[in-house]
């Protein structure tokens, strides 16, 4: 009988244990894939010098795009510095604003569309934005784990002695247009040929 | 209506029943075996130390394979190693999974072989090796190329290498254990036999145990096989969000008759979909599923558009 207790008691406080550094990790874990959004955006940031420099011949009557992508550079540079996820998150949101106008800038053009050189400097646009929707996509899914867990039986427990906080993750309004439908959207959009 | 976490960890809790199934099949065979192998070297437990025996036989086996899984399975293969101008695709979209899921960049392996058809292997996340074949790079799209990759990346953070090395050494201990017993008893046992009446029934017991069981064990790991597949599906499109890729890359995956001429009845769990091909309808079907190492192809699209 003694036995058993001793063992159940062993048990307990394995699951204690690693409830606990399940927390602590997880805490770890999301503070360095908010690094990992900061670093993917710096490498699409240092893409784009190469990419104007071969199109910018091409696309002189386009200078309003050029202007927006260094202002987009700029704004990624200080928020990587600043180590801030929201910051990082919006800088990376002004940029891919801008990257759909030069894509079409591009398309439109039939001397880049053909050339190999741009044609693999958009490929590579395409991958680091992807890079950087699953850094994101790496934070979201860590935080949600965090925090269901914190909140659910029995790891709650262990969360409320230690006093776990929620944590934010990306921070998404949680009221707004993006929730909302309107009547427009709602409609099969008709394409013309 | 699924959502992604309840497939995830539906998948999980039935993974779960299957093993805790089969750990309690293998005991009791083994409990049965070594009993009736008792009756026969003429003291009770001595079998236990042949299933012992059987065990380390096995697990050595096992270690090797499992140890050395990648280097092993890509000599076979004959695959060569990914370039990333060459695979740009392929190379970037693992990459960018591997971010995703928070593991570390698998090694990349391409098989020169127009079937399409992609496989992961080795011990642990930091060991790990995706390969695919140059069919499969050409035939998907990017987003089909990214569902496939995540169910592979799945398999990889699932521990399956392990697991399933683990489900190996049992039912090889099984089949050797049930070998030897078989063995034994043909050769007509030459201890002295106590006419006591329960070692004639472990004696009985232990021919049935000894003919079924490795069947049986075989049946419950390629259950164990097909439920992962499952899971790593689930878990593909909990890291893409997009079923539609995994579900059209699996419908032209299916739709090549095309045999993987690198692949061999050894490594053929290890792809995205069962290198042979599924043949066969009606009611030989469901037997035949049962043999199966992956799901039908129809089952596991169904599966996938639940969750979209």
């Amino acid at each position: 009988m003694p036995y058993i207790l001793i063992g159940i008691g062993v048990i307990l406080l394995l699951w204690f244990i690693s409830t606990y550094n399940f927390f602590v990790s997880s805490k770890a874990r999301i503070k360095g894939a908010v690094q990992e959004i900061g670093n993917q955006l710096k490498r699409q940031a240092e893409l784009i010098p190469n990419l104007e420099a071969s199109v910018k011949g091409y696309l002189k009557h386009e200078s309003g795009i050029f202007e927006k992508l260094t202002e987009a550079r700029r704004a990624i540079a200080s928020a990587v510095e600043s180590g801030n996820a929201q910051k990082m998150a919006d800088a990376g949101a002004k940029l891919a604003a801008v990257l759909p106008s030069l894509t079409i800038a591009v398309e439109d053009n039939p001397e880049l569309k053909g050339s190999d050189v741009v044609g693999k400097l958009m490929d590579e646009l395409r991958d680091t934005a992807d890079k950087v929707m699953y850094a994101r996509r790496l934070v979201i899914d860590l935080t949600a784990d965090y925090n269901v867990r914190r909140v659910a039986m029995p790891s709650s427990l262990v969360a409320n002695m230690f006093k776990f906080d929620e944590l934010a993750g990306l921070i998404t309004p949680s009221e707004g247009k993006h929730l909302k439908v309107s009547e427009e959207e709602t409609k099969t959009p008709k394409v013309k040929i | 209506m699924v959502n992604v976490y309840e497939a995830q960890a539906a998948n999980k809790r039935k993974s779960a029943l299957i093993m805790a199934l089969f750990i309690l099949f293998v005991s009791a065979a083994v409990y049965v075996i070594s009993q009736a192998m008792g009756v026969y070297f003429g003291y009770e437990p001595g079998g236990l130390g042949v299933a012992g025996i059987a065990f380390i036989i096995s697990g050595i086996i096992t270690f090797v394979s499992y140890y050395a899984s990648d280097k092993i399975v890509l000599s076979i293969s004959g695959a060569r190693p990914a370039d990333r101008k060459k695979d740009f695709n392929f190379y970037t979209v693992v990459e960018n999974l591997s971010i995703a899921s928070g593991i570390p960049k698998p090694k990349l392996y391409v098989i020169e072989d127009t079937a399409p058809n992609a496989f992961a292997t080795g011990r642990d996340p930091d060991h790990a090796v995706v390969c695919a074949t140059t069919g499969l790079l050409q035939k998907l799209d990017r987003t089909e190329l990214e569902g496939v990759i995540a169910h592979e990346l799945s398999h990889i953070k699932n521990y399956d290498t392990r697991l399933m090395s683990i489900v190996a050494v049992l039912v090889g201990m099984i089949a050797l254990l049930a070998d030897m017993f078989l063995r034994i008893s043909f050769r007509g046992g030459r201890g002295e036999r106590r006419g006591n009446q329960a070692s004639a029934i472990f004696l009985l017991l232990g021919i049935v145990f000894a003919i079924l069981s490795p069947i049986i064990a075989r049946l419950i790991q390629l259950a164990v096989s097909r439920r992962r597949e499952f899971l790593a599906d689930a878990s593909s499109v909990a890291i893409t969000r997009q079923p539609s890729g995994l579900i059209s890359a699996l419908e032209i995956i299916a739709k090549d008759h095309e045999p993987l001429e690198a692949a061999n009845k050894a490594t053929a769990h290890l792809y995205i979909v069962n290198p042979f091909k599924e043949k066969g309808h009606g009611a030989v079907d469901w037997f035949a599923s049962l043999f199966n190492t992956h799901p039908p192809v129809t089952e596991r699209i169904a599966a996938l558009r639940k969750m979209a």
